[in-house]
Formats: structure tokens, sequence, C-alpha cells
């Protein structure tokens, strides 16, 4: 089956956008308000979060700067994932051992999911269809141009 | 984490306040959570395991979440669009990245890459 290797590019693009943008959703309804439903207005490390969320999934999602947007956004989900869902702060009441270290029970799959996904950003690349490789391409080919 | 799903469906662990699966649809979702997830973890059949799971992942965000059932409410055309807002976000990202999994294949470090080593090696010999 690896001549589906030929199409990993465009999927890998593809995958970018639709997580870039999911992520990005996150930060729109924290410090945007939309799209609706969130905790209302965020403060200190949440607005911080939300920058994060918004900008990184942005950059992501368009494949600008993308390995530095993948590491500082899968290290914010990290940092979510322990402060929030493994402390049991997304549970409605206190969580057990148990609660604590399965993601399905508490709440916390998103994050750590994203937090891998992210991770695997940073050393995979912004992939052949991304701005960063716009942008490479035509570096590549001044000096050329310049040389002929 | 995606087998967890198959495994709560199925095992009934991890425990769940819903239950074991009893429809025949849910049936064949958690079999297929738990046998692709397992799969996927350790790199074997990577790439069927892939599809069959990232084909799963999209029926269940257009009969679940899409269609509103996870919301107590009739679903708004905003809140079928945006997975933020119907609970459809894990679905939506597992099944791109289960279909870049497909397409990337199962890399070097799995058991896919160790079988394919050896039998690469066994026909230069």
């Amino acid at each position: 089956m690896n001549f589906l290797n030929r199409f990993t590019d465009p999927v890998y693009c593809l995958m970018r956008l639709i997580v870039g943008l999911v992520f990005a959703c996150h930060g729109g309804q924290k410090l945007l308000g939309f799209p609706g439903g969130g905790h209302g207005g965020a403060h200190g490390l949440m607005l911080l979060g939300a920058i994060i969320e918004l900008v990184g999934g942005f950059l992501i999602a368009f494949g600008l700067a993308t390995r530095l947007a993948a590491f500082i956004s899968s290290g914010e989900m990290a940092v979510a994932y322990f402060m929030v869902h493994a402390a049991g702060k997304a549970l409605a009441q206190a969580g057990s051992p148990i609660d604590a270290f399965f993601p399905i029970i508490n709440k916390g799959e998103l994050a750590v999911v994203l937090c891998w996904v992210f991770f695997f950003m940073v050393f995979y690349g912004p992939g052949r269809w991304s701005i960063d490789a716009l942008i490479g391409k035509r570096k590549a080919a001044a000096p050329a141009a310049t040389a002929t | 984490m995606f087998a967890c799903h198959g495994g709560q469906k199925i095992l009934g662990f991890p425990s769940s306040e819903r239950g074991l699966a009893t429809s025949p649809l849910g049936l064949t979702a958690g079999w297929i959570e738990l046998t692709c997830g397992l799969l996927v973890a350790v790199g074997l059949l990577t790439r069927l395991a892939a599809f069959i799971a990232s084909g799963e992942m999209a029926v269940a965000y257009f009969l679940t979440s899409f269609s509103g059932t996870t919301l107590n409410h009739a679903p708004t055309v905003l809140e079928r669009l945006l997975p933020i807002l119907n609970k459809g976000e894990l679905p939506v990202v597992f099944c791109f990245v289960f279909l870049l999994i497909l397409f990337h294949g199962p890399g070097r470090w799995s058991i896919d890459g160790l079988i394919c080593g050896r039998s690469a090696t066994k026909s230069t010999t």
C-alpha cells in the first residue's frame, strides 16, 4: 500500500488545517466570545492560553512558523492537561486516582491528542503544502537566480 | 486512548455511566475502536486499521455530533457546523489524524516496520 505515500503532503496539509482551526476555535471562544458557549472572559494564565490557542492554531493551520507554533501549542496542551484534567478540575465531584489517570474519564482526551499531534508536527515540520515551504522555495530560488 | 472507547463499550473498562453497548451499531463501533486502536498503537497492519478507524470516526461525527444528538436541544446551523459547539471535536481530530496515518504509513518504529525490515534483509541474502 506504499502508493498512498504519494498523497501524504496534501493529506498532512488537510490535517494541519482542520486540527489548527479546531484549536484556534478554543482561543476564539476565550478571547473573542466566538464561537459562543465558553466560560466567559479569560484572565491570567487562561488569557495566555487563549492567545496561544488562537495565534498558534492559525499559524499551524496555514503552516507559518509551523515548528515553533506547534512546540508552544504542544507545551500549552500538556500544561492544560495536567493543571486542569489530571487535577480533576473538569469533573463535577472530586476525582479518584483512576479518574485522574484515564483521559477518557477526566475529559482531557482532546488535550492529550492535541498535545501529541502538535509534538509530532514539531519533528515532522510544515510539509510541502504550507506557507513555510513557499517561503523556503523563494529563498532557495533567489540566490540561484542571481548566480545565473 | 482510542482503544479505551472500545473498552468502555465492550468490556466495561474504563467504567462509564453509559454502560456497555447493546445496539449492533454500537457494538461494531466498540470492536473497531478496541482492535484498531491497539493495532494503530503498536503499528501492526497500521494503514488498514487507520483506514477503518478514520471511516468510523467520520460516521460517528455525522451520525451523532453533526446531527445534534449529543446536545439536549435541536441544533442550530452554527452548532451543526462548528465541532466546538456540538461536542464533536474529538471525532474530527481522530478522523483526520487517522487519515494522515493511512497515507503516511506505519513509520520505521513499528511492528510493520520490523516485519518489512526482516523480509527486506531476507530477500537480499
